[in-house]
């Protein structure tokens, strides 16, 4: 199989970047305990963090797909209940021998770009420490000029919104996490010159709208380190096709915490979707049009008081 | 992916692996008993081994569970007088174990607290002694409740969560396990 090299030697600065920004930090980040799913708690107030996300998105079960996804968010504590944060977001994909009618018009293979940014708010309505039972509300707007599936040029505006639910256990040494939410967005395809003949592309303006179902269980085992399992079911709809997809994916974590800053390493393979299916496609009980069978994400925090 | 990109990913856990984490101790246990009890000329260090038996009785008194089955504990003595006990206890923070003391009377009343350890992101206000005089006359009839008679501390929630329930269950220990 071949291997992408580019884009994840292309990481490497901003690690040592982030590193180096570690050894300057006079405080520490809060805490990410899962790759997918959010807790419930908000920054305090004057609070600024700064989080790296680095998303490997890998296999379609044929041909060759590879896409690593980077997100560099900042995030402000308005009020003790309120924060919010702006993300920017870059992609890389390599994607080869695999074409899907309507989807993946051909081969496309570049280094990271930038695929769009957002905007996000979190408020705080329970605090799980204080009031036993955490509630937060998480409300986003984001814009895309790349499809995260083909990489083909694609303006898409989304808003977002996500009820998050915590509580804990042992005195905090398990953490429990819900979350629910929809997405709703408006997504153009630009056109792509010389198409297979009778390929389906339309460019015609779509909406999609997805729901998101999402859990898992966070454990302290030693002082610092955390494991965890997390899972979480999305579906989507569009105007054309109706449900076009769902999936789950379901898998581990492992996160390191300390005074100054952590680092969440998350492993979800798909273990069932359905939906929409590729001609030929033998991975019969996944979705692969627009998920891949494996994601791995490595987050990396850090906090400035 | 070659050979360094390999190495860099590698690197990463494993420099979260030997990242030393920093601890922050302000005050030793003997310091803590003597700076609660100072008109004391004795101060006896007992380890206290908690039955089964005890650890519910304590959990019943107070609602918070008895995790640990010994507990350090200084008697503190003026001319063979007992004056009080000062009672070392670890608390979960978001981290690490908040290492604390409390002090308590022999009627069981709460004579003050000292944070000896505290290694989290936020919350540094815990050591101040504006919340710690908060606890100061409380017994096990008092709430313990954060924002009704304890303050609430913005980014360290969980940590004043359990310091205030460490509190109560202390005094329930009190009660249990060394009221004459």
């Amino acid at each position: 199989m071949r291997l992408v090299a580019n884009p994840i030697r292309s990481c490497l600065p901003w690690i040592a970047a982030l590193l180096g920004m570690v050894a300057a930090a006079t405080a520490t980040a809060d805490e990410n305990l899962f790759g997918y799913v959010k807790g419930a708690e908000t920054l305090p107030e004057g609070s600024r963090e700064l989080y790296q996300w680095l998303t490997w998105r890998t296999g379609k079960g044929a041909g060759h797909y590879q896409a690593l996804d980077a997100r560099t968010e900042f995030e402000y504590g308005v009020t003790d209940r309120l924060s919010v944060s702006a993300d920017l977001k870059l992609q890389s994909i390599d994607s080869a021998g695999l074409v899907i009618d309507g989807y993946l018009p051909g081969d496309v293979d570049y280094g990271l770009r930038l695929q769009g940014v957002e905007g996000s708010v979190k408020y705080n309505f329970l605090s799980p420490a204080r009031d036993d039972f955490g509630l937060s509300t998480y409300v986003s707007l984001v814009y895309g000029r790349l499809d995260p599936h083909s990489g083909q040029d694609k303006d898409t505006y989304s808003v977002e919104a996500q009820l998050l639910a915590q509580k804990y256990f042992l005195e905090g040494q398990l953490v429990w996490v819900a979350n629910v939410g929809t997405e709703m967005t408006h997504a153009t395809r630009a056109p792509i010159p010389n198409l297979p003949p009778g390929f389906d592309w339309t460019t015609d303006p779509e909406i999609e709208w997805e729901w998101s179902l999402g859990t898992g269980a966070s454990y302290r085992f030693v002082p610092n380190w955390y494991v965890a399992l997390e899972a979480f079911y999305q579906t989507e709809f569009e105007t054309v096709v109706g449900q076009e997809r769902w999936s789950v994916f379901a898998g581990p974590s492992v996160h390191y915490g300390t005074r100054r800053w952590w680092a969440t390493l998350t492993w979800v393979p798909q273990i069932a979707g359905g939906g929409e299916q590729y001609a030929g496609q033998t991975e019969t009980d996944l979705h692969l049009i627009e998920k891949t069978e494996q994601e791995f994400r490595f987050k990396f925090g850090v906090n400035f008081d | 992916m070659d050979d360094a990109g390999y190495r860099a990913w590698i690197g990463l856990p494993l420099a979260a692996i030997v990242a030393p984490a920093h601890a922050a101790d302000y005050m030793t246990p003997e310091q803590a008993a003597a700076l609660f009890f100072p008109q004391a000329d004795t101060q006896v260090p007992l380890l206290l081994k908690l039955s089964k038996e005890q650890r519910n009785a304590i959990k019943a008194l107070s609602g918070v569970r008895q995790r640990d089955k010994t507990q350090s504990v200084w008697r503190a003595e003026a001319g063979g007088e007992l004056l009080g006990w000062t009672v070392v206890d670890d608390v979960i923070g978001k981290h690490e174990y908040i290492t604390y003391a409390a002090a308590i009377s022999p009627g069981g009343r709460v004579l003050g607290i000292e944070i000896l350890s505290y290694r989290e992101t936020h919350g540094g206000e815990i050591r101040q002694a504006s919340w710690r005089e908060h606890f100061v006359g409380k017994t096990l009839q008092n709430p313990f409740k954060l924002d009704v008679d304890i303050p609430n501390i913005s980014g360290a929630t969980l940590s004043c969560r359990n310091v205030t329930d460490g509190v109560k269950r202390l005094l329930a220990l009190q009660r249990v396990a060394l009221s004459p």
